[in-house]
């Protein structure tokens, strides 16, 4: 099991949303990547900051709307906002080479909160997913500019939340209501399986809040959405969610939180608790964060690992590839 | 009255009213927004939102059917605008913390108390309802109700340290007087002054020796234009790295004077080896006096001290009794007199440090004169008192009787909330202690120092829990608490902690609290998820239906249909569903050609089969 590592707090004077690593290093050590949002005068950036001091930004850049994504590829930090654009930044930090796709007609309009990298020939392309019902693919057209593809135009009939690409061709998207849906570019860009998922006792649906898809197991995705709910889903028993965590839930260990989970993610460091028959058979151990400001490891049929726990929010955090640390961010 | 508007004018002026004239108060500041509705407006709705934030929403006149002109350019018929009114002022802290906590900090220590908050009302009202059915007073659990509150205390005097304010790396200099420590803030003094006075029983036998160390910690906070001991020894050490002969400089000797006044034992001594007669080079000559110097030092460091221990690197004789006690000191000042008499004095070269040292003596004899020319502030010859005079003052009737004659010594202008606080502490009247508080220490230290004036103070108890219909019916506790809340709520980023607060206030607490909770916007999801998290701690069934609903109304109108659909399934809401779902029945059946339409609308259907 993992040991516990010292908690540092930062107090910060805006409204943390999002918290991701940064997969190179500044010379001071590691980064972060923050979306911040100052309420007092409603101005929304994204932060570089670095770990020994996360006090004072290194680099901002200004976003038009508060960010509802973020994420890392390792020459690109990528931020979605509230208001349906995407804003692409290079590595090399230089906030004047900054690309964005506005929202719009051609784009989202309204929150995006599915966004991922990592399909494509090259691991590059970006897929967006928004509440509107729209789902993008965002390449680079080779000279500095991005290119949007619509692959379906939902018509608002559903409103994505989560998505992460499976394979350069494959990903998943979760929404209100909808569960969990595969698309497979290979085949049309068209949904090929879905599931609704496993909510608990007595719960009709919820809504998809994040999903990751372990590296090396690209059929098992692990969703983690409202009430608690935590659940992996194996492409090869399409209709059968395995439940990891929930209210109410028979077959599972007591629920680890009872609200919203906003984000889970594949732990790389714990080591799993039964070894020998880790094949393929369990789900690897998951790490999620709450609303109700729980952060903890997951695994199927153990008992809950809970790390951290505050009076407040956990709203989003990330694990370090490099080093088993871990940082989570709070309103 | 508000005025109507006039006919439009461009910009959108908001006519202010007129007030009768020979009112003292100025004209109320006219804003002018900028909403871009074309004139003229013939609606305009305001309503507070969230905290500071008015919502303006300004409405033209309907379009007519098949209006002409559908250029390229929308025109917008009306529009919403949020003003903010903030600004300044009103923030949880009061005068002296502003000055010192910045927002952030503040933010940390108000997300930090309250857990400690909300564990003290549930032993509350567990105790209560344990009481309520058993009928018999437990007196063992209200004997035991003083140690929960020194656990609160405890907890929340923690949070309010500064430790980062401490210098990473501090290098030991021989010739510093006062040591580098973490910066003290007048919020921490105030607490720990509140909890030795009010909470803690233990302390009760030796809170004499309790206050001379809150002394020592806090004195740099007393005044900010008066002198004070610590101000007295830090220009004095500003003035050490360039003197040559420390015991000709009056400040040296003054410092001397001051330190072991307030009992800062370990600085005298640390002091007195400054002086030149420790030098390698003078030691043969100056012999006696050295010898002298040395004798103040060891007799200094031996004083006793009427308590049970003292921390590391803090001198004294501790004795835990008072027989003990007064043995000691009969001892020790024997020692002290002996040595003020002995013939050593005409052989001590030295005028100066012959007048300053038996400065010291008389000081450590008691001498009112000399202790009162030694100290610069009441409260550190309140202090001095203490230690010197009345080692036995613990009713608070004799303290206030002591510190009334300190302050006709030595009057003071420039009061910090501190003094005021503990005027109002000793004179035993919690009104002003409170008073006092609201004042210079905010809203937060009010709402939670009143556990600590309830701890074992019945008529405090009595003052905060009466309910009093001149303001509405509700006690001072709910309206201190009411107040706090209402400070929270007004910051986007603390409003989720006002519901703790909220709901331990009996009369309004969960009025206000529906009421904040439905104000929240509903544009954003993952906002309304917060807000419904709360509807289901306090379990506010009908709030968060109502919130569910508005919300999917919200999303089927602006397109978002499945968002929709979403929150009337959560709102259990079978009217409108069923009334969707015949819709897209009726969709489905006519003509639409569109496959994949088709294909939407039986997704969406096959999501509302789940109902």
């Amino acid at each position: 099991m993992a040991d516990h590592s010292s908690f540092r707090r930062h107090p910060h004077p805006f409204s943390v949303d999002l918290v991701r690593w940064l997969p190179t290093f500044g010379s001071t050590g590691r980064l972060l990547a923050a979306a911040v949002h100052d309420p007092a005068a409603s101005s929304s950036h994204i932060h570089l900051l670095s770990v020994s001091d996360p006090s004072t930004p290194l680099t901002s850049l200004p976003l038009p709307s508060r960010a509802t994504a973020l994420r890392c590829s390792p020459s690109v930090l990528a931020a979605a906002t509230t208001s349906g654009s995407l804003h692409l930044l290079p590595s090399s930090f230089d906030t004047d080479s900054a690309v964005s796709v506005p929202s719009g007609a051609l784009f989202h309009v309204g929150p995006v909160r599915g966004l991922d990298c990592g399909g494509g020939t090259g691991g590059e392309e970006w897929v967006t997913a928004g509440e509107d019902g729209r789902v993008h693919v965002v390449a680079g057209g080779g000279d500095g500019r991005v290119v949007a593809r619509r692959v379906w135009e939902g018509k608002g009939m559903v409103g994505y939340q989560a998505a992460r690409w499976a394979s350069p061709a494959e990903f998943a998207t979760g929404g209100a209501g909808c569960g969990v849906q595969w698309w497979d570019r290979r085949k049309g860009d068209a949904v090929v399986v879905q599931c609704k998922g496993i909510w608990g006792h007595g719960i009709v649906t919820g809504m998809v809040h994040s999903i990751d898809i372990h590296p090396s197991r690209k059929h098992i995705c692990v969703v983690g959405g409202s009430s608690g709910t935590i659940f992996a889903w194996d492409l090869r028993w399409p209709q059968q969610p395995i439940p990891l965590s929930g209210v109410g839930l028979d077959g599972t260990a007591q629920p680890v939180c009872e609200s919203e989970v906003w984000e889970v993610l594949f732990d790389n460091y714990t080591q799993s608790s039964d070894i020998i028959s880790s094949a393929s058979t369990r789900i690897l151990p998951v790490m999620m964060c709450s609303e109700d400001g729980i952060l903890a490891v997951v695994e199927q049929d153990e008992r809950p690992l809970e790390l951290l726990v505050e009076p407040c929010a956990i709203n989003s955090f990330d694990i370090d590839p490099h080093n088993p640390s871990v940082s989570s961010w709070l309103l | 009255m508000p005025g109507v508007p006039t006919d439009g004018g461009a910009v959108g002026t908001v006519v202010p009213f007129s007030r009768e004239p020979g009112d003292a108060v100025a004209a109320p500041p006219v804003r002018t927004i900028r909403h871009g509705v074309a004139p003229p407006v013939s609606r305009v709705y305001v309503s507070f939102s969230s905290g500071n934030l008015l919502q303006v929403a300004c409405l033209g006149p309907p379009i007519p059917e098949g209006g002409g002109g559908r250029g390229a350019q929308e025109v917008a018929v009306g529009r919403v605008v949020e003003v903010n009114l903030g600004g300044g002022g009103s923030g949880p802290g009061g005068a002296d913390v502003e000055e010192e906590i910045d927002e952030a900090e503040m933010r940390r220590i108000q997300y930090g108390s309250v857990p400690a908050f909300a564990l003290l009302q549930s032993r509350k009202n567990a105790l209560a309802d344990a009481a309520a059915m058993s009928r018999v007073p437990s007196v063992s659990e209200h004997a035991e109700w003083w140690q929960y509150v020194l656990e609160y205390s405890k907890t929340i005097g923690s949070l309010l340290g500064n430790p980062d304010s401490l210098p990473a790396f501090m290098i030991d200099d021989p010739k510093t007087i006062l040591k580098d420590r973490e910066k003290p803030t007048s919020l921490k003094a105030s607490w720990e002054l509140l909890e030795i006075f009010f909470v803690d029983k233990q302390l009760k036998s030796w809170l004499p020796e309790r206050f001379v160390d809150w002394l020592a910690d806090y004195d740099s906070l007393l005044t900010k234009t008066e002198n004070t001991v610590y101000r007295t020894l830090t220009n004095f050490q500003k003035k050490l790295i360039n003197l040559q002969i420390v015991e000709d400089d009056p400040d040296y000797w003054n410092g001397l004077a001051a330190a072991l006044s307030v009992g800062w034992l370990d600085i005298v001594v640390n002091m007195l080896r400054f002086h030149g007669s420790y030098q390698l080079d003078q030691m043969d000559n100056r012999e006696t006096e050295n010898g002298l110097v040395e004798a103040v030092a060891v007799l200094v460091s031996t004083m006793p001290r009427m308590r049970p221990d003292l921390p590391t690197g803090k001198l004294g004789h501790c004795c835990k009794t008072r027989p003990d006690f007064i043995k000691a000191l009969e001892k020790w000042r024997g020692q002290v007199n002996k040595l003020e008499c002995s013939a050593f004095w005409i052989q001590c070269g030295h005028q100066k440090t012959r007048d300053g040292l038996k400065n010291l003596l008389h000081i450590m004899l008691g001498n009112i004169k000399n202790l009162t020319a030694a100290t610069s502030h009441w409260l550190e010859l309140f202090a001095s008192h203490f230690l010197y005079i009345r080692p036995f003052t613990v009713g608070f009737e004799g303290m206030n009787h002591l510190a009334q004659k300190c302050i006709q010594l030595k009057p003071s202008t420039d009061n910090s909330g501190l003094t005021g606080l503990l005027g109002g502490i000793l004179s035993e009247n919690p009104e002003v202690v409170l008073a006092e508080c609201t004042k210079s220490f905010g809203p937060w230290m009010v709402t939670h120092a009143m556990e600590l004036l309830t701890a074992d103070n019945d008529y405090a108890d009595m003052m905060l829990h009466e309910e009093r219909p001149n303001i509405g019916g509700i006690s001072l506790e709910e309206l201190h608490r009411l107040v706090y809340a209402q400070v929270l709520c007004s910051h986007s980023l603390t409003w989720q902690i006002a519901p703790t607060y909220l709901s331990s206030c009996l009369n309004q607490g969960l009025g206000l609290l529906e009421i904040l909770l439905l104000k929240q916007p509903i544009q954003d999801n993952r906002l309304v998820l917060k807000t419904l998290e709360i509807c289901r701690l306090y379990e506010l069934g009908n709030v968060s239906t109502n919130i569910m609903k508005i919300g999917g109304i919200y999303h089927w109108k602006h397109g978002r249909k499945g968002t929709g659909v979403y929150w009337f399934q959560q709102a259990h809401d079978k009217v409108r569903l069923d009334r969707i779902a015949l819709q897209l029945f009726e969709n489905i059946g006519k003509s639409v050609t569109d496959d994949s339409f088709k294909v939407l609308i039986s997704t969406l259907l096959y999501a509302l089969s789940f109902v």
